[in-house]
């Protein structure tokens, strides 16, 4: 297999699902219509409601979708099962369940007068459902800080020539909001300045990675360790410099979280998308003309399949269900239908727009899985960030850009990816937390004490899980939101008297699968750390760490269970012509 | 022969500028418009406390004397309708800024 056979497989795919299964889905089934006004148009004020062009909303849902996720999750299945199952299911994920996901939600929102995914949760099913998928959604977050936060400090305190370009990303990200929206300045001149600025940095690192290396001897000087439990089930230490660099990307997120949005946050994730095209556009282009420029770099050299059981140490992997809760976006993302239904369905300018914008952009995204399978597949070896950089440095390379350069560039965009959606979650995490408890005690509306309590749940994750089972928690955590969306998105169907089945069976397929995903991850934990470690005082840490999984992953599966439950009434309810709508709590 | 070459240059003329219009519409959104969105929000928001100072009457709190309210009032009106739209609508917390930032 080679870089240009995968590209146009992934593409022909992409296209034949687009045309002859999205479309025909829009036509005959949701009969999409650009007569019928959209919430863009009836309730029109002119910030949250209002009508956007198509192209406009395609980007923007796109950006808003694509990120670390599709990357990571690639990577991490490629590394485990192979790059057949993963490519295998990435086509089939997105073709026959991501996309239906993302435009049923967009459009049951269109029809919804542009209600909220909980909002429609709270109407169609019933009124607790609503608070459930709000915790769901807080232990998806508190997830996401877990896996990314151990994503970052062990790319950052592995990579020396990385930190300087993340540095300067801080700094250019204050720089721009500062440009943008106090000096007034240009856009365009602010793009150059903070882009180039950030791309500079991240080009000049390689050159003082012996600086950086040095620091990282000096601190793992105080001799400070934790030790964790890996999923090969081996003990290994969190080393100082890991936790120095943990407190960095924390110090980074903290200012995201409490800063006006405008100051840094936005700013940040604004010079994020540039790098990111850049590493996208360029990638994609490398791969698919690395057979012709440079043949070396286009073969495969991961095996197409490895095992059908990736587990070691006791603990079990088998593909069915773990590939399907490792990749998550890029196939199939919960967190697409938030978005999708909030943000973007309420721009909708037509009906008929919810196909390339919902649909489109999410077999866009799984573009960007193909790229990170295609680097992990050409570069060999090596987990998450490194064996992403070292592809992609190996695509750039077909133009001519010295590998080192192109590897700093691949994990340079990497970590911006990844660090730009922490420091976000961390903000949404403190505005969660202030809603939650804001009432009982008044202080947890300080957004620092928010952020702090947040920044401390973060780090206790981190230090106390395994990376790969970080991931795939909230891998099973975003995929069963995803089979909720599902399940919303059927009743909805079915309540407008319209065949549910193009939703009803990837629903049942995503519900049973997280499930059993969520079982055999509380199996692992309990097998690997808890019977295993628990007699080792070093390991007390590791093993209090895998009791919170195993307690995430029972929470998950049940509130999945109540949440199917509570769909079944009101399925019934439908079914027998009364009130559609749920009954009061 | 050149007449007839007219027609097919200002179509592939039109084709080729509705595909840059597209590509810019696309570069557009993923790069500026969460920015320009997050601009209008903001704007929004000084719009709704300027009209709740000036029209407190409507809702019950009288904070400037009647008499300069009404003759704000026709400068007022046509914002009214949105402004009750946008303060009276059910919020959740999944419409918190930047939620739209944090990809997935």
């Amino acid at each position: 297999m080679n870089t240009l056979f995968a590209l146009v497989i992934g593409i022909v795919v992409i296209y034949l699902g687009y045309q002859f299964y999205a479309r025909r889905v829009d036509t005959q089934i949701i009969k999409a219509d650009p007569k019928k006004a959209t919430p863009a148009k009836m309730y029109m004020d002119g910030v949250d409601f209002s009508p956007t062009d198509r192209n406009v909303l395609y980007g923007y849902q796109f950006k808003s979708i694509a990120a670390a996720g599709p990357i990571v999750g690639a990577i991490t299945a490629a590394n485990l099962w192979g790059w057949l199952p993963a490519l295998i299911w990435l086509l089939a994920g997105v073709t026959l369940i991501g996309w239906v996901q993302d435009y049923g939600a967009m459009m049951m929102a269109v029809r919804k007068d542009g209600d909220s995914l909980t909002a429609i949760a709270h109407k169609l099913i019933s009124p607790r459902t609503r608070t459930i998928l709000l915790l769901f959604i807080f232990v998806y977050i508190l997830m996401i800080l877990g896996a990314f936060g151990n994503l970052l400090a062990g790319a950052l305190n592995g990579n020396p020539s990385v930190p300087l370009g993340i540095v300067m990303l801080a700094v250019a990200g204050m720089l721009a909001g500062q440009m943008l929206y106090k000096w007034k300045m240009d856009l365009i001149v602010t793009t150059i300045v903070v882009v180039g600025l950030t791309l500079l940095a991240i080009l000049i690192g390689p050159a003082i990675q012996s600086s950086v290396a040095d620091l990282n001897k000096a601190v793992n000087g105080l001799g400070l360790t934790i030790y964790f439990v890996d999923v090969d089930g081996l003990v290994k230490p969190f080393t100082t410099s890991y936790m120095f660099w943990l407190l960095f990307v924390v110090a980074f997120s903290y200012l995201g979280a409490t800063l006006p949005i405008w100051r840094y946050a936005q700013p940040v994730n604004y010079i994020g998308f540039w790098v990111m095209a850049l590493t996208i556009v360029g990638g994609l282009l490398g791969a698919a003309l690395a057979v012709f420029l440079k043949p070396s770099v286009a073969n495969f050299v991961v095996p197409a399949f490895k095992v059908f059981d990736a587990g070691t140490g006791g603990a079990l992997q088998p593909l069915w269900p773990m590939l399907f809760v490792t990749i998550a976006c890029g196939a199939i993302s919960g967190w697409h239908a938030l978005v999708s239904s909030v943000g973007t369905g309420r721009q909708l300018e037509y009906e008929t727009d919810a196909l390339p914008v919902g649909a489109g952009s999410m077999f866009s995204e799984t573009l960007l899985a193909l790229l990170a399978l295609m680097a992990i597949s050409v570069a060999g070896k090596g987990a998450g960030a490194g064996a992403f950089a070292a592809g992609v440095g190996q695509f750039l390379n077909v133009f001519g850009l010295d590998p080192t350069y192109g590897t700093a560039l691949g994990f340079a965009a990497f970590v911006i990816i990844v660090i730009t959606v922490t420091q976000l979650a961390l903000r949404f995490m403190r505005v969660v937390f202030a809603e939650a408890f804001g009432e009982m005690w008044p202080a947890a509306k300080n957004i620092h004490i928010g952020t702090i309590v947040s920044a401390i749940l973060m780090i206790i994750i981190v230090l106390s899980g395994t990376f790969t089972y970080l991931w795939q928690i909230f891998g099973a955590a975003n995929q069963l939101m995803a089979s909720l969306a599902l399940m919303l998105v059927c009743l909805w169907l079915v309540e407008q008297k319209k065949n549910p089945s193009f939703a009803f069976w990837p629903m049942v397929f995503m519900y049973v699968t997280t499930i059993a995903a969520n079982l055999i991850l509380s199996y692992n934990l309990w097998v690997t750390v808890v019977l295993k470690q628990s007699s080792k005082p070093e390991l007390w840490f590791a093993v209090v760490g895998a009791v919170a999984m195993i307690l995430i992953s029972v929470f998950l599966i049940a509130a999945a269970l109540y949440i199917g439950w509570d769909a079944w009434g009101a399925y019934k309810r439908m079914k027998s012509g009364k009130a559609a709508t749920a009954p009061a709590e | 022969m050149f007449t007839q070459m007219q027609p097919d240059i200002a179509f592939i003329r039109n084709r080729i500028s509705r595909a840059l219009a597209a590509v810019r519409g696309v570069l557009y959104g993923a790069g500026a418009h969460e920015i320009v969105l997050y601009a209008v929000r903001l704007r929004s928001d000084m719009e709704s406390l300027f009209i709740l100072i000036t029209l407190g009457d409507l809702i019950g709190v009288p904070i400037l004397p009647p008499y300069y309210s009404l003759r704000l009032l026709p400068f007022l009106v046509p914002n009214i309708a949105s402004w009750k739209r946008r303060v009276l609508r059910e919020r959740d917390i999944l419409e918190t800024d930047g939620l739209d930032l944090l990809a997935g």
